[in-house]
């Protein structure tokens, strides 16, 4: 009993909870001093708009995806309860339902052309959508009323009971708000919350990790168009007529200026963005028509000032006055993130004939390579002979021109990134690429995104804690242990000094559980003794099992470390063998390493 | 009768590509979309209107004043919408783009109201007639005026020194700056060449479409449309989609006119809805199959 007490009070305290709890009581007394019916009107759309802009969280906020179709999927909601309630006399149950449907249909419908898009041009055609639905509903006249679209839609009902004007409505619209904000937050925590975020900052370590980042985009829209459609439904009801003003790019506008002023992560700040937002026009009402410039200003303001909206400011406003306590590591969990070799005979990797250019530039030409389980292979070469771009081919970022990749027998050329990397191909990077505001430990725990079937179903379903997170948090921890990094484990990955930042790549790979470990450049920024501690770990992992292909100009690293070694020049495979062989092939020497009096000088 | 709404369609295709070629300037130097744009022909507009009833001049001869008045708009905005957040992802620039937008749009409410105003025509508003069809001096005007504009902005842009550096600018910005251009001045004029552009086009369309405060949104569409047609950044590729949108919506509703049969079969084709329609199913299907643009060749971003 004590315990539970003081987990809820422990919990209430922490972070800017406590400003949440008074601003949600004031929320809830507010209407309690509402004498017109034009407040509580009012106090209605607000939640409508909170509604909405919780929904433009996901593809917005969380998703990173600047869609300009929110408020469409707001104008169809609102036309099917328009049209179903006024010209069949449906009746709430069915004219809901409805109007989250069809815009959920609408967002899967153009989800497919659309979503793949970068973002300028899913930005262009998800306004492009806008602008054809706001035509439709103004030329087809016998359904939507045309210019001035349909009135006399009744109050909402439910199974027989009317939620009318006042309070009826007004509970209803915040009732779904509170729901809304329970099904957010639900989904964008944990594992795959953290899933969200690296598909989000970092879209190529996300597919290198096995994130599927275009399967998350695609759940963050529909969940987007299902909230909007319901905001949609709620405030044909509310107003009671709907017109093509409801389709307008103004709606876009608004739900946008609600989502970065308030926060656009942050549940809270969809509510506190709606209120002040709409509020706006009625604080400035002495200022009538100006005072859409100051909703502009505000936008522009937030922007510049505060990306991270009202609420982000205040979280760091309280991180810098009262600075949390790290919550405690979690316990390292053991499990075995080196496989043991397969059984069958034959190469792990192999490399067929792969050619692969750029215009006129052959970065690739013909290259057949093989790496055998537990084998330690290091690949060479001048800057721009095609090292990286193998490792691109390899892990499916580019795709081959002509040739085949096989792991384990299996070809996988052609198969999308993430699908390889779940196959059991990790990597790391050049330029390293880590969430640079997330935590070390955080960093490395995403990638056990694959093992505990994380996914938007189980996160939602999980309780208070999300029970995959912990377990991908403990592993982590594990794998950072192994490689001698765990006592940065709650630093911000950005704060690391470069070598360690590699070791915290090469801990995410690891923690992907994978055959085959591509290794870009690993020894740049350690320190010799460092070097020889990487090299002393990669080699207990090659005997576990792993094979690890290395790209690496450190010769004093690579030549003992390596098993065999191949060298790239221009596009084409110069040389392969041991590393004995290769330092004593003139052609890589004249290429690449050149002459022991050289390198001295 | 195909000749005259030939004439009329490389008229509207020359405001277009006018504001085409400063949307693509603008997005070429900052890597952003500006998607105020449109409300800056939309302020050329009324910035012409202004100064016609004030100095009761032509189009021709307000079109000096008028550009060199959205030239340092422009210059300007740029210090709104673009240095503050110049080290942001692109993201946060086309949102404080839209934010600047909508101060233009409420500005010119407020000045001058939601109804259409009609802005001053380039010379006169009559006819010439040539060959057996009749051209509006306007519609002439605009192409005259169009041509020469961009033949001035190639100019500038390719034979001059500045050129040289607001292209290496747009190409390269840290090499730019490497070698000591000063690259925020570079970007602070292209988004005045870029604005003066749109303003030079405000002007123009303002006297056949006439204008209304909300007529932005429309415009950065048919400009960003024009580019993603022309192939991303490209220039030449801009104008072409310019003229491509141009012809389309002018020919496409008025082919009844050309081929009679058509207005019996399929009368709700030939809508300026469904042409709008059909314009941004187009889009959507370029968008899809041809990312890099009609004329683009393929060109893979390197990791």
């Amino acid at each position: 009993m004590n315990a539970v007490v003081r987990s809820v009070m422990g919990w209430s305290r922490s972070g800017i909870r406590p400003l949440f709890i008074l601003g949600i009581i004031l929320l809830a007394l507010w209407p309690t001093l509402m004498t017109s019916a034009y407040q509580m009107r009012i106090f209605t759309i607000v939640g409508i708009y909170a509604l909405l802009s919780l929904g433009y969280q996901f593809i917005f906020g969380h998703a990173g995806a600047l869609s300009l179709t929110q408020g469409t999927f707001f104008g169809v909601g609102a036309y099917v309860t328009g049209i179903l309630s006024v010209r069949y006399g449906l009746g709430g149950e069915f004219t809901v339902l409805l109007s989250i449907a069809l815009p959920l249909a609408l967002a899967a419908l153009i989800a497919a052309p659309v979503l793949r898009l970068e973002s300028h041009y899913f930005a262009l055609a998800t306004l492009g959508v806008g602008q054809v639905m706001l035509l439709v509903a103004i030329s087809w006249q016998d359904l939507t009323g045309g210019a001035n679209g349909l009135s006399g839609i009744p109050g909402l009902t439910l199974f027989g009971l009317e939620f009318g004007k006042g309070y009826g409505i007004m509970a209803v619209v915040w009732v779904c708000v509170a729901m809304g904000a329970f099904v957010s937050w639900r989904i964008t925590r944990g594992l795959y919350g953290a899933a969200l975020v690296i598909s989000r900052e970092n879209r190529i370590a996300a597919l290198s990790i096995g994130i599927d980042t275009a399967q998350l985009r695609y759940a963050m829209f529909l969940l987007s168009a299902m909230f909007a459609g319901l905001a949609g439904a709620l405030y044909a009801h509310t107003i009671r007529v709907v017109s093509p003003e409801a389709l307008e790019f103004a709606i876009m506008v608004a739900c946008l200026t609600i989502t970065v002023v308030g926060g656009r992560t942050h549940i809270a700040g969809a509510i506190l963005g709606a209120i002040l937002i709409v509020n706006l026009p009625e604080w400035f009402r002495a200022m009538e028509k100006y005072y859409l410039i100051a909703y502009g200003i505000a936008l522009l303001a937030m922007i510049v000032a505060a990306p991270y909206g009202l609420i982000g400011l205040l979280e760091q406003w309280r991180a810098k006055l009262l600075p949390e306590k790290p919550p405690a590591m979690p316990p390292a969990e053991p499990f075995i993130f080196v496989r043991a070799a397969r059984s069958a005979a034959g190469p792990l990797l192999e490399i067929r004939d792969v050619h692969k250019h750029f215009g006129g530039l052959k970065a690739l030409n013909g290259i057949s390579l093989m790496v055998a389980p537990g084998q330690i292979f290091g690949l060479i070469g001048p800057n721009g002979s095609g090292k990286t771009t193998m490792l691109n081919v390899i892990t499916g970022i580019y795709r081959a021109d002509s040739g085949s990749v096989y792991l384990d027998g299996t070809d996988i050329h052609n198969k999308r990134s993430f699908v390889i990397a779940q196959s059991g191909i990790a990597r790391t990077f050049q330029n390293i690429n880590l969430v640079e505001e997330m935590s070390v430990l955080d960093n490395v725990a995403v990638a056990r995104y694959g093992f505990d079937n994380a996914g938007l179903v189980q996160t939602f379903a999980a309780g208070r804690i999300d029970p995959a997170w912990k377990r991908a948090r403990s592993n982590a921890m594990y794998v950072l242990e192994g490689l001698g990094v765990a006592t940065v484990a709650q630093s911000a990955a950005g704060s690391l000094a470069y070598g360690l930042k590699r070791k915290v790549e090469i801990a995410r790979a690891l923690a992907l559980e994978p055959r085959l470990l591509l290794l870009d450049e690993p020894a740049a920024g350690l320190n010799e003794g460092e070097q020889l501690d990487l090299a002393d770990r990669l080699r207990a992992f090659a005997r576990g099992g792993l094979a690890i292909l290395v790209i690496e100009h450190n010769m004093p690293f690579l030549m003992p470390l390596a098993e065999r070694m191949a060298c790239l020049d221009y596009g084409d495979l110069i040389a392969e063998g041991t590393p004995a062989e290769i330092r004593a092939n003139p052609l890589v020497i004249e290429a690449y390493l050149g002459t022991p009096e050289e390198k001295r000088a | 009768m195909l000749l005259q709404i030939l004439a009329n369609a490389l008229a509207l295709g020359a405001a277009y590509a006018l504001l085409a070629l400063g949307f693509v300037l603008i997005l070429n130097a900052t890597g952003a979309v500006n998607f105020a744009h449109g409300d800056m022909v939309m302020a050329g507009g009324y910035v012409a209107i202004a100064m016609g009833s004030v100095l009761q001049l032509p189009g021709a001869l307000l079109l000096p004043l008028v550009v060199a008045v959205m030239a340092l708009l422009g210059f300007v905005f740029s210090w709104f919408a673009y240095f503050p957040l110049k080290n942001r992802p692109p993201v946060s620039v086309f949102i404080s783009t839209i934010a600047l937008g909508i101060i233009f749009q409420n500005s010119a409410n407020a000045i001058y109201g939601a109804a259409p105003r009609k802005g001053p025509p380039l010379l006169s508003e009559g006819n010439f007639g040539m060959g057996g069809i009749t051209i509006g001096a306007q519609a002439l005007g605009i192409v005259v005026v169009a041509i020469v504009l961009i033949v001035a902005q190639h100019l500038l842009l390719n034979r001059s020194g500045i050129g040289r550096k607001l292209r290496a600018t747009a190409q390269d910005r840290e090499m730019a700056e490497a070698v000591g251009i000063r690259v925020n001045r570079m970007i602070a004029l292209t988004f005045a060449l870029g604005s003066a552009l749109a303003g030079a086009a405000g002007l123009m369309l303002s006297n056949t479409f006439f204008i209304t405060p909300t007529d932005g949104t429309n415009y950065v569409i048919k400009a960003y449309i024009a580019v993603t047609i022309g192939g991303w950044g490209s220039l030449s590729g801009a104008v072409c989609g310019a003229l491509i949108i141009a012809l389309f919506e002018v020919l496409f509703p008025s082919l009844p006119l050309l081929i009679p049969p058509l207005k019996i079969i399929a009368p709700w084709l030939f809508t300026q809805t469904a042409s709008t329609i059909l314009l941004y199913v187009g889009l959507l299907a370029i968008m899809f199959f041809r990312p890099q643009g009609l004329f683009g060749e393929t060109v893979q971003r390197r990791v």
